[in-house]
């Protein structure tokens, strides 16, 4: 009984699916963990362009200013005195998550200043503005 | 032969739970998520805002302040400066005075655009202690 289950019979049966389940199960886990739950603004804008800007691994809050003044957050436009209870709401949520500030190269800079400041009376103090690097176009 | 290949495969199905299904359902998770992973970077300048209540143009902090007016000039040192020497002008005053930062001062109708590359042009001087605050 026991020699009859090592036969060659049985063990041309099929390749042996366990390390490839190990490897795709890893896979997974990988791409859950790293997986970013990045909240797009919605809207495109004309960044500016920009020599010096550094890729953020953290920022996933995207907020958007069109050139109209306009701020986008979540696919949805926002007024700006709702903006600093959405970020609160999130930084609660996900206390280690960045803001980028995606603010069209038209947009006046007071708007710009506006949205920093209700996003930092939001609790959220890491900020950057999004820019195109140079050779982008 | 016949008859025992069928009974070894028989015990083959006993041997435990079948694996098939469950790896399907991995595979379309994994699907899932490879598919759905975002891979945005955004580039992005850090700038500061100025703490505390509200922002005094240069003043006592000692910073480098440059003002840019809603019309597109930029002033430094109370002189209009091109865009293109804005690095020059602040490498030079950074190096007078090295333990200060640089301060942007925007009227509010100024464009975000010019903003930034005053920004990224104090960066290209060297100096990542960029604050940002508007006039008025």
């Amino acid at each position: 009984m026991r020699s009859r289950r090592h036969t060659p019979e049985s063990e041309d049966h099929g390749i042996d699916l366990a390390p490839m389940l190990d490897f795709v199960l890893n896979l997974l886990i990988f791409f859950i963990i790293t997986t970013s739950f990045v909240k797009e603004a919605g809207v495109s804008v004309v960044r500016p362009e920009a020599d010096t800007g550094e890729y953020r691994e953290s920022g996933n809050i995207m907020v958007a200013i069109r050139e109209n003044g306009e701020i986008w957050m979540d696919r949805r436009p926002v007024a700006l005195r709702d903006l600093r209870h959405l970020i609160e709401r999130l930084h609660i949520e996900r206390p280690d998550d960045s803001v980028v500030i995606l603010a069209d190269r038209d947009s006046e800079a007071g708007m710009l200043a506006q949205v920093m400041d209700e996003v930092r009376l939001g609790g959220i103090q890491e900020i950057s503005v999004a820019a195109d690097s140079g050779e982008g176009g | 032969m016949r008859l025992r290949r069928h009974r070894v495969r028989e015990q083959e199905s006993s041997h435990g739970i079948d694996l098939a299904p469950m790896l399907d359902f991995v595979l379309n998770l994994l699907i899932f998520f490879i598919i759905t992973a975002v891979f945005v970077k955004e580039v992005g300048l850090v700038v500061n805002r100025p703490t505390g209540g509200i922002s005094t143009a240069g003043g006592d902090t000692g910073a480098i302040p440059i003002s840019i007016l809603a019309n597109g000039e930029i002033w430094i040192e109370g002189r209009v400066v091109d865009l293109r020497a804005v690095r020059a002008n602040i490498e030079r005053l950074y190096a007078v005075n090295p333990k200060n930062g640089v301060l942007i001062v925007a009227e509010p109708g100024a464009s975000t655009g010019l903003v930034v590359q005053v920004v990224d042009q104090v960066h290209l001087g060297g100096i990542y202690n960029v604050t940002f605050s508007t006039s008025g």
